[in-house]
């Protein structure tokens, strides 16, 4: 099965590879598993939380070329969104863009996962800011 | 059950394994083909067919994994295919250690000896708390203990992989 030109450059050069520190309370961390493959992929994105903007977001991915293709452009999609822009990201977009063949449309939904999961995470945390941080998970 | 019918057994999730290795060369001899060298074809067509499903009726059930496997699709349940949410932070951690490795970085090494020892000790607990669910199924065969033993069985695959992909790692350098 041949990759999409897309999906070779984000593969060969991928965006956003690193992580945060996941104790930082404006960061937000989506961890997610695929079943069929064993791909996982982590997540993160980092948040002005004066404006709630996307400032950052990083991910390390293991697994197939599309699922590192699809979660280097969830990172490149998801710098300079709100929260909740973020959130309006559909897995179908990035198999357009990517044009996914069907095999692999599991790996755009484990990256909408992954950034629902994240954001998930920040939520959660600027919930807490100011209750006494429990020990965390 | 069908591997359980062909030797002779109720469908119990835990078996004695002598009893059962008993029965299979039982039956077996008592279906080998040679026996039925002058018989028609019929039944020598019938020896054939009891000889190998014997075969995969002792394969299946002497491992306690696939049997359980084998009972739980034969009471309708499929096995789920999802990785185990409490594992997956391991499964990162674990994937950055084999990355390092193959990249040369000896450091790592310790890190998957301790994973190693950490996933086999897992496959321990597993298999232990599955000869716990067996009995307790067998006892009082209630649905909900199914679906503990489905994920039970879940995890261990999982983990069983994790293990195989790490020794494998360990070993290609400890080659050089």
């Amino acid at each position: 099965m041949a990759y999409s030109d897309k999906v070779l450059d984000h593969y060969n050069n991928p965006r956003n590879v690193g992580s945060f520190d996941k104790k930082d309370p404006n960061v937000g961390t989506g961890m997610v598993g695929a079943p069929e493959c064993g791909d996982v992929m982590k997540l993160q994105v980092k948040v002005n939380p004066a404006t709630g903007v996307i400032e950052d977001a990083k991910f390390k991915t293991f697994g197939c070329g599309s699922a590192i293709a699809s979660s280097s452009l969830a990172t490149e999609w998801l710098r300079g969104k709100t929260v909740d822009e973020a959130l309006a990201i559909k897995n179908t977009d990035i198999v357009n863009e990517l044009s996914l063949p069907p095999v692999k449309i599991h790996c755009s939904v484990l990256a909408e996962d992954a950034i629902k999961a994240a954001i998930d995470d920040y939520k959660k945390k600027s919930e807490n800011v100011g209750v006494e941080s429990k020990a965390h998970a | 059950m069908k591997f359980y019918d062909a030797l002779g057994l109720e469908p119990k999730l835990a078996l004695d394994l002598d009893d059962l290795k008993k029965r299979f060369y039982d039956r077996s001899r008592q279906w080998h083909p040679d026996r039925f060298s002058r018989a028609n074809s019929e039944e020598k067509q019938r020896s054939e067919e009891m000889t190998s499903m014997l075969n995969d009726a002792f394969r299946t059930l002497r491992d306690p994994v696939s049997r359980a496997e084998y009972f739980l699709r034969e009471s309708g349940l499929e096995l789920p295919k999802d990785a185990p949410p409490e594992l997956l932070e391991e499964v990162f951690e674990l994937n950055m250690a084999l990355e390092e490795l193959r990249g040369g970085d000896e450091s790592a090494r310790g890190q998957l000896v301790s994973a190693q020892e950490r996933f086999a000790a897992m496959m321990g607990d597993a298999d232990a708390s599955l000869a716990g669910l067996f009995a307790h199924y067998d006892e009082k065969p209630e649905r909900a203990m199914l679906d503990q033993i489905r994920a039970t069985l879940n995890r261990r695959k999982y983990v069983s992989n994790l293990l195989r992909d790490v020794e494998k790692e360990l070993n290609v350098h400890s080659a050089n």
